[in-house]
């Protein structure tokens, strides 16, 4: 089963172009809850709710709209979204090619992967190896809904993975939080680097648990022995429901514009 | 200037302690679009519904369930999800240190500025941490609650700064592995040229380069559609994707171009 995209387009350096979707890198971890309806069980879904008419709105009747005054709204169809830059909104081009290293931490934003569409895969095999072989990433500018994104694409574990950036001027300065010019004690240091070199090992995030989640799952553990678990009521799918949620809306307009 | 103090501890291994201050580091600005109902343009809201009745939950009906296997739960109340939280401590524990090129992006999630609290003789501490850690090229990893929540993260030094990076877990990163890529046998030659154009391409990071011009775009398309002008529907446009027999001439050509 095919990953569900967030976007898709295309991913270009000079003249090469691969057709790709975007799909999430992260996942909300092992220990996450639903929201249930006490009385039957059953999980709760995030729908747009008109609170006037009091209804769920099927989100081909959902538009977005910018508040200018209070209450009045200028309104913004995904066509017109995409009109602000046609040039970025269905491709990611890249401009430049980098190398990580220069890029601060602070810049990063959030991770994602891209994975090759239908006839992309050599192609997008060829972007990946050649990404690892130079150890230089792509740099590129691409338009989502209603965010253009500066991203990096760079190569990890035979994939693409794709973060996007801050723009710099969302950046805050640091320079009033330093240090003042106080002289640091060599011998100071040189006791800190010793106890230092002591604790050097490898970088290793799976032995870092969320220690919550160890009670946690001491308490399910528990919870279910107590008690049998509760049984939702059987769904079935429903076609052309609303947005699960925001996010999820945004997605779903996008989508709505496939590619040919 | 840097953003308000959000959280105080104390960074601390072996005999250590640097006490320090939290600040976040970025600041987005965005344009905000609400979601209307198209016919009315009634602002809409969220609104959690029940999959089988399809009706609203008011907060009073709603419960949390932990899906033991599909479709069965174990509800667990509030009162018993507060005593799993972690105690409150103003220690950010340090457990270990590795090189700073082992930290693999995609772990990084939020950074904080760490500001030296007064505590600390005139920073003194706090320097030679930074010093230190530059020289051995390495960054703590640590863990601390903050707000009810536990953490896991990476302390840094940059210039003459501490930062501490929060970690995601190792369970919240998809591996590559669940994407299902197929192996495609590439030519050396390929690959040869490939790189030659990745080279040719390189440039330094200058984010300073990359404004965010579509912000000022969609702001004059709104202030042009308040005004009741007309906009001009745009085509996106769409490259034609490179067929996989045309890959090596294609990526000649780039070549060519770039050179």
């Amino acid at each position: 089963m095919a990953v569900q995209g967030i976007w898709s387009g295309t991913i270009s350096f000079s003249l090469v172009a691969i057709p790709v979707r975007l799909v999430k890198a992260i996942e909300p971890g092992r220990i996450s809850f639903r929201l249930l309806h006490s009385k039957d069980y059953s999980p709760l879904a995030r729908r747009m709710f008109c609170p006037e008419e009091e209804t769920m709105v099927p989100r081909d009747e959902i538009i977005r709209g910018y508040e200018i005054v209070p209450n009045q709204y200028v309104l913004m169809t995904d066509e017109e979204l995409e009109s602000v830059s046609p040039e970025r909104s269905r491709t990611i081009e890249i401009v430049d090619f980098i190398d990580m290293k220069e890029v601060d931490p602070v810049y990063y934003d959030h991770p994602y992967y891209l994975v090759p569409s239908k006839g992309g895969e050599k192609a997008y095999r060829l972007l990946v190896e050649v990404m690892r072989r130079t150890n230089k990433a792509g740099l590129a500018k691409f338009v989502l809904a209603e965010r253009e994104y500066l991203v990096a694409v760079t190569s990890r574990d035979g994939a693409l993975a794709l973060t996007t950036l801050h723009y710099s001027e969302e950046i805050l300065a640091d320079e009033d939080l330093s240090p003042k010019k106080g002289k640091t004690a060599a011998e100071e240091q040189n006791r800190m680097k010793k106890s230092i070199e002591r604790m050097i090992e490898n970088f290793d995030p799976g032995k870092y648990a969320d220690k919550r989640r160890k009670k946690l799952t001491d308490l399910l553990a528990t919870k279910a022995k107590e008690k049998a678990p509760v049984e939702a009521p059987v769904v079935e799918q429903e076609e052309g429901a609303g947005p699960a949620d925001l996010v999820a809306a945004l997605e779903e307009s996008m989508r709505k514009v496939k590619p040919r | 200037m840097a953003g308000a103090t959000i959280w105080k501890g104390s960074i601390h291994f072996g005999d250590t302690d640097v006490p320090v201050k939290l600040h976040t580091a970025v600041k987005e600005e965005r344009i905000q679009f609400h979601f209307l109902h198209r016919r009315d343009q009634v602002r809409l809201r969220q609104q959690m519904i029940c999959a089988y009745e399809k009706e609203p939950v008011p907060a009073e009906q709603q419960s949390k369930g932990f899906e033991v296997e599909d479709g069965k739960y174990v509800i667990v109340d509030p009162a018993e999800l507060d005593q799993t939280a972690p105690e409150s401590s103003r220690m950010i524990e340090v457990h270990e240190f590795v090189k700073t090129g082992q930290i693999d992006p995609i772990f990084l999630d939020r950074l904080y500025y760490l500001e030296p609290d007064m505590q600390d003789n005139q920073g003194k501490e706090y320097s030679a941490l930074v010093k230190a850690l530059k020289e051995l090229d390495v960054a703590g990893i640590c863990t601390w609650n903050m707000r009810k929540r536990s953490y896991f993260g990476a302390l840094q030094a940059r210039e003459k700064m501490l930062r501490l990076n929060t970690l995601r877990y190792a369970d919240q990163v998809i591996a590559v592995g669940s994407l299902d890529l197929q192996d495609v046998p590439l030519s050396e030659k390929e690959l040869k040229i490939g790189s030659e154009l990745i080279e040719k391409m390189a440039a330094p990071f200058e984010p300073g380069k990359f404004g965010n011009e579509h912000q000022k775009k969609l702001q004059e398309m709104i202030e042009k559609k308040a005004r009741g002008e007309k906009i001009a529907i745009l085509v996106p446009r769409r490259l034609k994707p490179t067929e996989s027999d045309q890959l090596l001439q294609v990526l000649e050509a780039s070549l060519k171009k770039a050179a």
